[in-house]
């Protein structure tokens, strides 16, 4: 089966800084893919380029065989995509921040439906119908027309997840979601993605959380200035990683 | 020792009314079209001013600027005598007061629109595209809602300065309360009374607009 997300030779650079430096990687359907490394390494840059946040300007990220971002044009040559196609790309796509990004003038209902309604044009009804069993699925059933500012950072997160979800995504982005929660909230959110992750959803997960990368990911994979330095199923990158590179982080961030 | 003894006639304020009436009617006028004219253009020099590209963004900051640092009572002089002098357009007194006014404000309004867009969280943005919404989507959906509850205070008070600057409309013999007052007081030897009364007619035409502001601050305040 083709892959969900196919990136080739992907560079970024903002300004003189290279923040990716060549990166090469494949998304398998139904795969969880953790992706670790230091901070400043360029692994949120990397989700980021996936729905084109972020605008590389060398390489290529296909999306189910489409370029993310780009056509080629008459010449070969790759043109910047019109916009209306890539927002098509970036609907298909769910995306969950490190600070959650919920829309503060909109109830957690409004928040879920507000993409199925706009974007996709569905009836309202029927979007909050669904929205109404996805906000049950992340345990905010008691939360519906609750405002986010009124939500503790877990309940927020949770809420974000559902709302991605709303969008009915073939694949779903994690930049860093549980980095800016408080400690005993972290459990709720990863068990959320967890439960995901078992449905079958296609992810790409950028995390410190190396107790979850362990147990959910299918493969992990390691970054460091802008280069995958190592990938492999979780149980090999953190039993016997090779590089020193990742011995070295994991060092630092398992003690 | 006695103070010096002023006997009130506020009857007069009553015999008149119809000339307040009639004042208050023209400072609306006033008000509404410079309130018109500086909100098109004010939003879109604040939309021009936020632009990427330099030579969007150079005149309009020149414009901003340029009527931000001169007075507002010069530029209305400037504008009902220097500009047919120099273009040979003739505005009557109460186009040319709406005119200038309207052009003075949009450099005011211009900066209350950069301003609250500039303020939304480059979050909001990136959740708004991850969903796949446009441009405009974003804008309507998601950027405005939040961007227009921290622009009307500064709004308000934008406006409350403007209905103020609408006085200066007597430079330019334009009936206005003021000047409606001002021949009030030539005829009435009435100065204390009628600019008493002016005041308050003044605060009765703003304070509605404040008090609107605050109301609409603390619904908004709970719901989010």
């Amino acid at each position: 089966m083709n892959p969900v997300l196919r990136i080739r030779n992907l560079h970024k650079r903002f300004g003189e800084l290279e923040v990716l430096r060549g990166i090469d990687l494949e998304i398998a359907q139904g795969e969880v893919l953790v992706v670790i490394g230091p901070s400043g390494s360029g692994k949120s840059t990397l989700l980021r380029c996936m729905n084109f946040l972020e605008e590389y300007e060398q390489g290529e990220v296909y999306f189910f065989d489409q370029l993310v971002g780009y056509r080629r044009g008459a010449s070969g040559r790759l043109v910047r995509d019109n916009p209306r196609h890539l927002n098509k790309v970036r609907a298909q796509m769910g995306m969950v921040f490190q600070s959650f990004n919920l829309f503060p003038h909109m109830s957690v209902l409004e928040n879920v439906i507000e993409g199925p309604v706009i974007v996709l044009k569905e009836k309202k009804e029927a979007a909050i119908g669904r929205a109404t069993k996805l906000i049950e699925r992340v345990g905010l059933i008691d939360k519906l027309n609750v405002y986010p500012s009124k939500l503790s950072g877990g309940q927020q997160q949770r809420a974000a997840i559902a709302r991605a979800l709303a969008m009915r995504p073939k694949a779903m982005l994690f930049d860093e979601p549980t980095s800016a929660l408080d400690p005993e909230l972290v459990g709720e959110v990863l068990e959320v993605m967890k439960s995901l992750a078992a449905d079958g959803m296609t992810m790409v997960i950028v995390t410190h959380e190396m107790g979850f990368a362990r147990e959910v990911a299918d493969r992990v994979v390691m970054i460091d200035e802008g280069r995958i330095v190592e990938i492999g199923p979780p149980a090999r990158i953190f039993n016997t990683p090779t590089h020193p590179r990742t011995i070295d982080f994991l060092r630092r961030v398992l003690h | 020792m006695q103070a010096p003894s002023y006997v009130w006639h506020f009857g007069v304020i009553w015999d008149y009314r119809a000339v307040f009436v009639r004042g208050a009617t023209v400072t609306a006028q006033l008000t509404f079209w410079s309130l018109v004219i500086g909100l098109a253009l004010g939003l879109l020099l604040g939309t021009l001013r936020s632009s990427t590209r330099w030579f969007l963004r150079a005149p309009a900051a020149l414009y901003i600027e340029f009527f931000r640092s001169t007075p507002v009572l010069v530029q209305l002089v400037w504008i009902y005598y220097s500009l047919p002098i120099l273009t040979g357009l003739q505005m009557g007194n109460v186009a040319s007061v709406s005119v200038g006014l309207g052009l003075h404000a949009a450099a005011y309004f211009a900066e209350i629109f950069r301003a609250g867009i500039a303020s939304i969280d480059r979050g909001q943005t990136d959740a708004a595209k991850s969903l796949g919404m446009s441009y405009f989507q974003m804008m309507r959906r998601i950027v405005m809602p939040q961007a227009v509850r921290r622009m009307i205070p500064p709004f308000i008070n934008e406006l409350a300065t403007l209905i103020k600057l609408t006085t200066l409309g007597s430079v330019l013999a334009v009936y206005e309360l003021l000047h409606e007052a001002n021949n009030l007081i030539n005829n009435t030897y009435r100065p204390l009374e009628i600019y008493t009364a002016l005041a308050v007619a003044f605060a009765i035409i703003i304070y509605p607009f404040i008090w609107l502001s605050q109301r609409l601050e603390q619904y908004w305040k709970v719901r989010s």
